[in-house]
């Protein structure tokens, strides 16, 4: 499957015309559920082409700032830019649609489309929302399943896949909007471990291509290895950010500190 | 006995097929499944309609739909139709015929119901499939046509078709404001023979028990079809029976 995937070529990334800024940029964003603080004057920024991996322990706030991102959740205050568009401006409902296709999400539960094939769960959003000809969407839907080592199942209906299988479909379905970035909510959380395994290796060679990725997940070997920085959360406050090699041999929170010992036993 | 019913049937066929018509109004069994199919072709649409009102966050759209529901299920179907039949023509002036009224009120009675079994559906996917939609830029229509809908509603088919047949078996009420369907008719017959009530009731009861079975068994097959179509022929398994699921290992 990894070598599969590496003799694919190159995703395209989309050019995009605000060169200059951050892809994701958080400016002080806060959130609450009622009265308890999901996320807490977070402010951080995730470049063009980088990769940053959220980490940290479970209710700390991770899933809910990477679903901030487009949208999927309201913050309460604070600015948040996706490739310099404000996301929780006063947009109107068609620039949000707008704005939410150029951001591949990855979900933990795969969500696909149960009714509807591989091939047509990746053609069609670019059909419906990008307008794209059908013919056009399917012949790069094709090679976007090839490259995530799928295009065999392209008929295959989700409940016919393993998770797995699922998964990189997901990952394919996102890609097949052209995202200049792709969001990752703990893709391999769900899945059995012997599948983690071929989901990472797609996100490694998005990764290699130079994909603006943010990842919140558990997969510490991949965070050391695929990661540009690391983000420690912890009760919705980025406490640390750090390059892998510094956050994993030596990192300064203490709450940093006991989550990567934990992690250990 | 099968005797009488047979003779019942040669004698008034034309009655209980098509009432009184062509020298009145269209009655018997045609009024009954024209009755039936308009019923249900208007309310079905107007049930899904009314299902997403009720999801909605506005007021405008979530208030009216709550209140058709709940006036609906708290309210017996018979003193609705009695209701619509004595105060809209005060309300409006004008005598309005018998199917109309039966027509109308069946549409808001049976959208009413049905809505709940679609809102049902909607609720049950789960918030994933329509976050999935919406993260890959689709609008909240488009979602719902192309992702929820199509689910929601493959999901609640045998509730919907329950329903269905229920409606059938509710255009008899329409009796009770001389409309000419089916129960009016066979009323009519045994109004004249008056010696043989169990004959021409019993003849009813078949007659509407073989609408309502190919409905059915209509409904059946398109589930399957859609299941086969679905999954694939190599991965189409036939739904479990409450045998098989119950079954001890």
């Amino acid at each position: 499957m990894t070598s599969d995937a590496e003799m694919i070529p190159d995703v395209k990334i989309a050019e995009t015309s605000n060169a200059g800024t951050a892809m994701i940029r958080f400016e002080n964003v806060t959130k609450y559920y009622g009265a308890y603080k999901a996320l807490d004057d977070v402010t951080a920024e995730v470049g063009r082409g980088e990769v940053v991996v959220v980490c940290g322990p479970s209710g700390s706030g991770k899933s809910t700032l990477i679903r901030t991102v487009n949208r999927l959740e309201e913050i309460a205050s604070g600015t948040l830019t996706f490739d310099g568009e404000s996301v929780h401006g006063p947009l109107k409902a068609a620039a949000l649609n707008r704005l939410r296709s150029r951001i591949g999400f990855v979900f933990q539960s795969f969500n696909l489309f149960p009714h509807l094939s591989a091939l047509d769960n990746v053609i069609l959003s670019p059909i419906k929302v990008n307008g794209a000809k059908r013919e056009v969407a399917k012949a790069r839907a094709m090679a976007l399943l090839d490259r995530v080592g799928l295009s065999a199942k392209a008929g295959a209906y989700p409940a016919q896949l393993s998770g797995g299988q699922q998964q990189r479909v997901a990952i394919a379905r996102a890609l097949a909007m052209e995202p200049p970035a792709m969001l990752f909510d703990e893709p391999t959380s769900a899945l059995d471990p012997e599948m983690v395994g071929e989901v990472l290796a797609v996100m490694r060679s998005l990764a290699a291509d130079g994909m603006t990725m943010m990842c919140v997940t558990h997969e510490m070997g991949f965070a050391r290895e695929v990661a540009d920085r690391i983000w420690f959360m912890d009760a919705g406050r980025i406490l640390e950010t750090a390059p892998p090699d510094a956050f994993f041999s030596n990192p300064q929170h203490p709450r940093a500190k006991k989550f990567l010992s934990d992690l250990r036993h | 006995m099968i005797g009488d019913i047979l003779t019942i049937l040669r004698d008034n066929w034309l009655l209980l097929l098509v009432g009184q018509y062509p020298n009145g109004p269209l009655g018997g069994f045609a009024a009954t499944l024209l009755l039936s199919a308009l019923s249900i072709a208007l309310a079905f649409p107007l049930s899904v309609l009314i299902a997403l009102a009720r999801l909605s966050r506005n007021p405008l759209l979530l208030w009216p739909s709550t209140v058709l529901v709940y006036v609906a299920r708290g309210v017996p179907l018979l003193m609705l139709i009695l209701w619509v039949y004595f105060m809209v023509p005060l309300l409006i002036g004008a005598a309005v015929p018998g199917f109309v009224t039966m027509l109308v009120t069946l549409v808001l009675y049976e959208g009413a119901f049905l809505s709940e079994v679609v809102r049902g559906g909607i609720v049950a996917l789960g918030r994933g499939q329509m976050e999935a939609a919406r993260a890959l830029g689709q609008s909240y229509p488009q979602a719902l046509l192309y992702i929820i809908l199509p689910q929601a509603l493959y999901n609640v088919i045998p509730s919907l078709i329950s329903q269905f047949v229920s409606t059938i078996k509710e255009t008899t009420l329409g009796y009770v404001i001389n409309v000419p369907e089916l129960t009016f008719a066979a009323n009519q017959i045994n109004n004249q023979l008056l010696t043989k009530p169990f004959q021409v009731f019993f003849l009813l009861a078949i007659i509407y028990y073989a609408v309502c079975w190919t409905l059915t068994f209509l409904a059946v097959r398109l589930e399957r079809r859609i299941a086969r179509r679905r999954a694939g022929p190599a991965a189409a398994p036939a739904p479990l029976t409450v045998r098989q699921l119950t079954a001890e290992p």
